[in-house]
């Protein structure tokens, strides 16, 4: 993993159209802003984790298992 | 054109049918297209079969039913990206978790709505940026389940 050292209002670019910026660092939390396209999703992954999780299930049921 | 699905034999379907997830859903950026299954008439539920994978279908049904107010907030940035309008709203569908064996503890992904257009075919999956839904929304109440279990 790239490891890079920012202060707040500092920032990183991935690629051309990502920008990640530091906006405050207050104790523990972090509060960070993204810009970039409409194309692309952002989310926090322990969220994105719990929908894939579901995703994944939904695709496991089995059709004798469908309530009337 | 026809698929040779896993759970549904061969499926006839026309390139109108197929819709188009530019990104996946969650987890599943690979698979893209996809056609609407009706397990049987009148079914309230809705199989999403991958074209491209015989094996993946994704268990779906309209929400309204279950929770008549839904309202998931779609951003301007997605309302655009799939060219919704106001005169062009939105299917919503939500996945579908039953396991094995339990359908009484069926739930409903709130959090994560799929999203598609009716008239282009293209569908996002959006996952919901406040907390007012639940990922594991219980399809029947506690009393529904339990005239279940007392009918069986």
């Amino acid at each position: 993993m790239l490891v890079l050292t920012r202060k707040v209002h500092q920032s990183i670019m991935i690629g051309e159209d990502i920008e990640v910026v530091v906006l405050e660092v207050r104790g523990e939390q972090v509060r960070i802003g993204i810009r970039a396209h409409k194309g692309v999703a952002v989310h926090r992954k322990e969220v994105f984790d719990q929908i894939k999780l579901v995703n994944t299930e939904s695709a496991d049921v089995r059709p004798e298992d469908l309530p009337a | 054109m026809v698929l040779n699905s896993t759970r549904f034999g061969l499926v006839d379907y026309v390139e109108q049918d197929v819709m188009t997830f530019a990104d996946g859903l969650v987890g599943f950026p690979d698979f893209t297209q996809f056609v609407v299954i009706c397990p049987k008439e009148g079914s309230q539920f809705r199989w999403l079969q991958s074209v491209e994978d015989s094996n993946l279908a994704f268990l779906t049904t309209v929400p309204f039913q279950y929770v008549a107010d839904y309202s998931p907030v779609i951003s301007s940035k997605t309302a655009k990206g799939l060219g919704l309008t106001e005169d062009n709203q939105p299917l919503v569908f939500v996945t579908v978790s039953i396991p094995r064996g339990r359908p009484e503890d069926m739930t409903l992904n709130l959090a994560g709505p799929i999203i598609v257009n009716p008239v282009t075919r293209w569908g996002r999956q959006v996952i919901l940026e406040n907390d007012s839904y639940s990922i594991r929304h219980r399809a029947f109440s506690e009393s529904i389940v339990a005239s279940v279990a007392v009918a069986a």
